[in-house]
């Protein structure tokens, strides 16, 4: 929490939306160029993730949501992510208009990002992004997945604490275990409380979930929610500050911040990789495996700024 | 497929309190399959929410649709909000219905270009990408 | 080949080219065999067509149930179709005068076309209000504005039409409460709320609640009218604007009977009376240019309708199973290029509504798409129809296009298409839950861009749009949409003074009682809202006590 005594200065939207863009279309060289001996925020920020499959109403959520972090004087940034089509490389990004309903909260900033080469739910660069939004002073930092599935992993290691969403219906519960959602989250939403079968969820979730190996072990909540009428919001609200209590009590920050680099690292030599297969003439492809292997992995460094 | 606004990011926007917003989904469509990255507002935007969003998003231009006849105050409004934020540089295009006797007023309230309802879409995404080029 | 010689005559080397490649191209599909023609909603077009094609016999007669020929007997030789007239603009006194205005020159009913902010529930003070008072149509925030609108005209003798959808109950309880102070029985009056909120959602945007209460608000306002002012048709279910947004002929009638039978449920559900309630239903349509299937749209609507109330409600009576339609010529088919055009379109397209079968028809004015209309071409505009009425013979015989080989079997596959959409709608999980996931929506903004696509192509002609275009046209400059700028200064000097001159607490009580009485979800809200309005509350001041409790709607944007 800020410093109440001190006045905070305002959110620059206009400089802060520009150096969001140059890190979002940073090639991995330009992306380290600004990371490079960066320490990070000094101050503690809660980094949340928000998943689930597709038309769950995540946005929603994290609309109800939003307003409860602003109550706790809390200043939020919000990235919010929206697939983009394989075909032309372009999207339509609706999220935010959800996030956002009122439209002048003087402390809180949402920033929509297309998934572009992003094939994990996520967006190009979204460890920089993130952290990026990290060092301007925000309390919270949201991060809204496109969909549900292989991103539950890798947004699992960018942030501190994941909500999984989901909502009553035959399919989504089948799916849920397929995709392993269940050994990912730290909270679960039921969403569309009203709709027949959610508290037979509620349970079912419950007690499917991995269960603590001690009593020191964090237990998933499962809440059920209305994102439409405001309900279970504030159990939500709840819910996270007692994770972010727990870890703060039984998590050690130095191997919590260890955890946390070693993805950031790699999203950074995944998308290098990407770079340099993306870039490479054909004749690569023309050699044997081994050689072409080879060829790639050397490709991959370049000399430090 | 064309793909001139590969990397460009644009603003559709409906201020006022206008319902009519095909016309603003086809040509977000249209800049879409352009391969834009195209932020949507939905209905009823204000001037100040609209300049808001362009700084956030730090978008390569706004697109207002405007139906209601109420086009001259609305640009006004939101050329002044995108002052504020500091955003006054990023072009500003119109579309709707707007009378051709209009255009000079708007183009001095800070309008880029006007797009009428008869242009094809290919003619409005060139013209676009051709601005932003 | 053969080239007529009027174009012969006219045309630049450019379009007599383009003539003879046409008509080549044509007489080569000929000799092929005849390539695959569909009508503009897929429908496949016979090169002829005959009566093995009929899916099956109607024989029915005019006036006789399913209505496939018309609901009445003796078709237009009883009673022609109503003329009718839109206006409305700025503030309730410059209204009042154009309507006294018009009521002097001999016509019977008025239509109120109301600003956006009294649309969205905003009162005029409020900041999203801001630029939009008095703007597309007349500013209503109060009893008072209502009394002004119509002073002097005599609400039993007028039939007065309001377009309002978000707010309606609110205007026509405020109606009510007019017609009580001027000591006119409520029962003598006669007119038409639009009051159609799901295609608000779907195509027209002014929405307020989410969609569950708004129909709630639909069917009390219908259910109070029956009782209270029978003669005033509570609702116009309305697939003009859906048209108009980009959707097909078939997506038209199946998207507008699908909400027609959200609101029978809804009705139904409240423990109206179907009997009573049906036969205060009304549709309205646009006509577009292809016009044996806008012929063919009608027609069939007509008895798909008078069966579903019939087989699947049960209906006994004939007025509950007719379907009855008012329509709008011209829209989305009007173009700013070569505007004359436009008058032959609106004529065309009369006609298609004429033997469709309409009760009451709006005829566009050709420099609509441009401009605000003249008084010249306002009046071509209504001579167009009355040119149909007493010249061209439409309206001598009844339904003259009946037994027409191709007319009956469009008549067939548009049932069965537009029945198909409603099942759609239906297997998504019904048109509330298609519109509060932004289905429906998606669907019209895809067909829009696939029209709009269709047209750049050139594959749907647009003549002097993208074919026979002139080059060297001087697009006329439009007359400005111009409001006075004092209106909205002197609406918000009149409403600031009746909210200080009111008695406060009598306000505050109407709209604690309707609160409280929205809580109760058996409760008709009707009567509450006449009080409120009784009691000056403000249209504002009632959305935003509604808002409160119910939230408003959440619009879904995804494309």
């Amino acid at each position: 929490m800020t410093d109440a005594t001190a006045p905070r200065a305002p959110i620059n939207r206009r400089a802060l939306g520009r150096a969001l863009s140059r890190i979002a279309d940073a090639m991995v060289a330009e992306a380290l160029a600004v990371l490079d001996g960066e320490a990070g925020a000094a101050r503690e920020v809660w980094r949340c993730g928000i998943t689930g499959p597709a038309g769950v109403g995540k946005s929603s959520l994290v609309g109800r949501f939003v307003n409860a972090r602003l109550a706790h004087k809390r200043r939020v940034g919000v990235v919010a992510i929206d697939p983009s089509s394989p075909y032309s490389q372009g999207a339509i990004l609706g999220d935010r208009i959800r996030i956002d309903a009122h439209g002048d909260d003087a402390e809180l900033f949402v920033r929509s990002l297309a998934s572009r080469h992003a094939r994990d739910g996520l967006a190009d660069n979204i460890a920089n992004v993130l952290a990026l939004l990290e060092a301007h002073d925000f309390d919270d930092v949201l991060v809204e997945t496109v969909g549900a599935g292989q991103s539950q992993y890798e947004v699992r290691e960018l942030v501190d604490t994941l909500i999984v969403v989901l909502m009553p219906g035959a399919g989504d519960m089948v799916q849920a275990v397929k995709a392993g959602i269940l050994e990912t989250g730290d909270i679960y939403v039921i969403n569309k409380a009203d709709r027949p079968g959610a508290k037979e969820m509620v349970a079912e979730i419950a007690s499917v979930l991995r269960h603590p190996q001690s009593s020191d072990d964090w237990l998933p909540p499962v809440v059920l929610a209305s994102a439409l009428g405001g309900d279970g919001i504030a159990e939500l609200d709840a819910a996270c500050e007692a994770h972010r209590a727990w870890r703060a009590s039984h998590l050690d920050a130095a191997t919590a911040r260890r955890t946390r680099r070693r993805a950031h690292v790699r999203a950074l030599v995944a998308r290098r990789l990407a770079e340099v297969t993306d870039g490479a003439d054909d004749a690569l492809w023309d050699v044997d495996v081994a050689s072409a292997y080879h060829a790639v992995v050397a490709g991959l460094d370049y000399p430090r700024r | 497929m064309a793909t001139q606004l590969q990397g460009k990011r644009i603003l559709i926007a409906k201020p006022g309190l206008d319902g009519h917003d095909v016309g603003a989904k086809v040509i977000a469509l249209a800049l879409r399959d352009a391969g834009a990255e195209v932020i949507y507002t939905g209905l009823r935007k204000t001037p100040d929410y609209i300049a808001r969003v362009a700084a956030e998003e730090n978008v390569d231009a706004v697109g207002l649709s405007i139906l209601s006849g109420s086009h001259l105050e609305l640009v006004k409004l939101t050329a002044a909000a995108l002052k504020r934020e500091h955003a006054d540089d990023v072009p500003l295009f119109v579309g709707g219905t707007i009378p051709r006797g209009d255009w000079n007023a708007l183009k001095e309230s800070g309008v880029d270009c006007v797009f009428d309802s008869e242009m094809s879409l290919e003619q409005i995404v060139d013209e676009v990408a051709r601005r932003l080029a | 080949m053969e080239v007529s010689k009027a174009l012969v005559a006219t045309a630049t080397a450019a379009e007599l080219n383009q003539a003879i490649t046409m008509s080549q191209s044509k007489s080569e599909a000929h000799n092929a065999g005849a390539a695959r023609r569909t009508t503009p909603s897929g429908i496949e077009i016979p090169a002829v067509a005959t009566a093995a094609m009929r899916r099956g016999p109607d024989d029915s007669a005019p006036g006789e149930y399913p209505f496939t020929r018309g609901i009445f007997e003796d078709g237009y030789r009883g009673r022609l179709w109503t003329f009718r007239q839109y206006s409305g603009f700025g503030s309730a006194e410059e209204s009042n005068e154009r309507y006294r205005f018009l009521l002097e020159r001999g016509q019977t009913g008025l239509s109120v076309a109301l600003d956006l902010p009294t649309q969205c529930g905003y009162d005029p003070i409020d900041p999203m209000a801001r630029s939009e008072v008095g703007k597309v149509g007349v500013s209503i925030s109060n009893l008072s504005d209502m009394e002004t609108l119509f002073r002097d005209i005599d609400l039993a003798k007028v039939s007065t039409s309001f377009t309002i959808n978000g707010t309606a109950a609110m205007i026509f309880a405020m109606y009510l409460a007019a017609a009580d102070k001027a000591g006119v029985p409520r029962a003598k009056l006669t007119g038409t709320i639009q009051n159609d909120i799901l295609k608000e959602y779907v195509a027209r945007g002014t929405w307020i609640f989410p969609v569950r209460p708004a129909l709630r608000l639909v069917a009390d306002s219908i259910v109070y009218a029956n009782q209270e002012s029978p003669r005033f048709n509570p609702i116009s279910i309305a697939g003009a604007h859906v048209r108009d947004a980009g959707s097909s002929a078939v997506e038209e009638m199946g998207f507008t009977l699908a909400n027609g039978l959200a609101y029978v449920d809804e009705l139904l559900s409240r423990g109206a009376d179907l009997e009573r309630f049906a036969q205060s239903l009304s549709l309205f349509f646009y006509v577009h240019m292809n016009f044996f299937e806008e012929v063919a749209k009608f027609r069939a609507a007509r008895r798909l309708w008078a069966r579903l109330m019939k087989e699947r409600y049960g209906a006994r009576t004939e007025r509950a199973q007719q379907f009855r339609f008012g329509v709008v010529c011209g829209g989305s088919s009007l173009t700013a290029a070569q505007p004359y055009n436009n008058v032959v379109r609106v004529a065309v397209e009369t006609m298609a509504a004429t033997l469709g079968g309409a009760q009451s028809i709006f005829t566009c004015a050709y420099d609509e798409a441009f401009q605000l209309p003249t008084e010249q071409s306002a009046e071509l505009a209504l001579r167009t129809q009355q040119v149909i009425a007493y010249e061209s013979g439409i309206a001598d015989s009844v339904d003259p296009l009946g037994g027409s080989h191709y007319v009956e079997y469009l008549t067939d596959e548009m049932e069965v298409a537009i029945e198909g959409v409603i099942k759609e709608i239906a297997d998504y999980g019904g048109v509330v839950k298609a519109i509060e996931d932004g289905y429906l929506q998606r669907r019209i903004a895809r067909s829009a861009h696939e029209r709009k696509s269709r047209v750049d192509s050139g594959e749907s002609v647009v003549v002097g749009v993208n074919r026979f275009r002139n080059e060297t046209e001087n697009k006329t400059v439009g007359e400005v949409f111009e409001s006075r700028a004092s209106t909205a200064a002197e609406v918000l000097r009149k409403y600031e003074k009746i909210r200080d001159e009111r008695d406060a607490a009598a306000a505050e009580r109407s709209l604690a009682t309707l609160d409280k009485a929205a809580r109760d979800h058996s409760e008709n809200l009707m009567p509450y809202l006449v009080d409120c309005c009784h009691a000056y509350v403000t249209v504002g001041e009632m959305v935003e006590r509604l808002k409160q409790q119910w939230g408003e709607f959440v619009e879904p944007v995804k494309l």
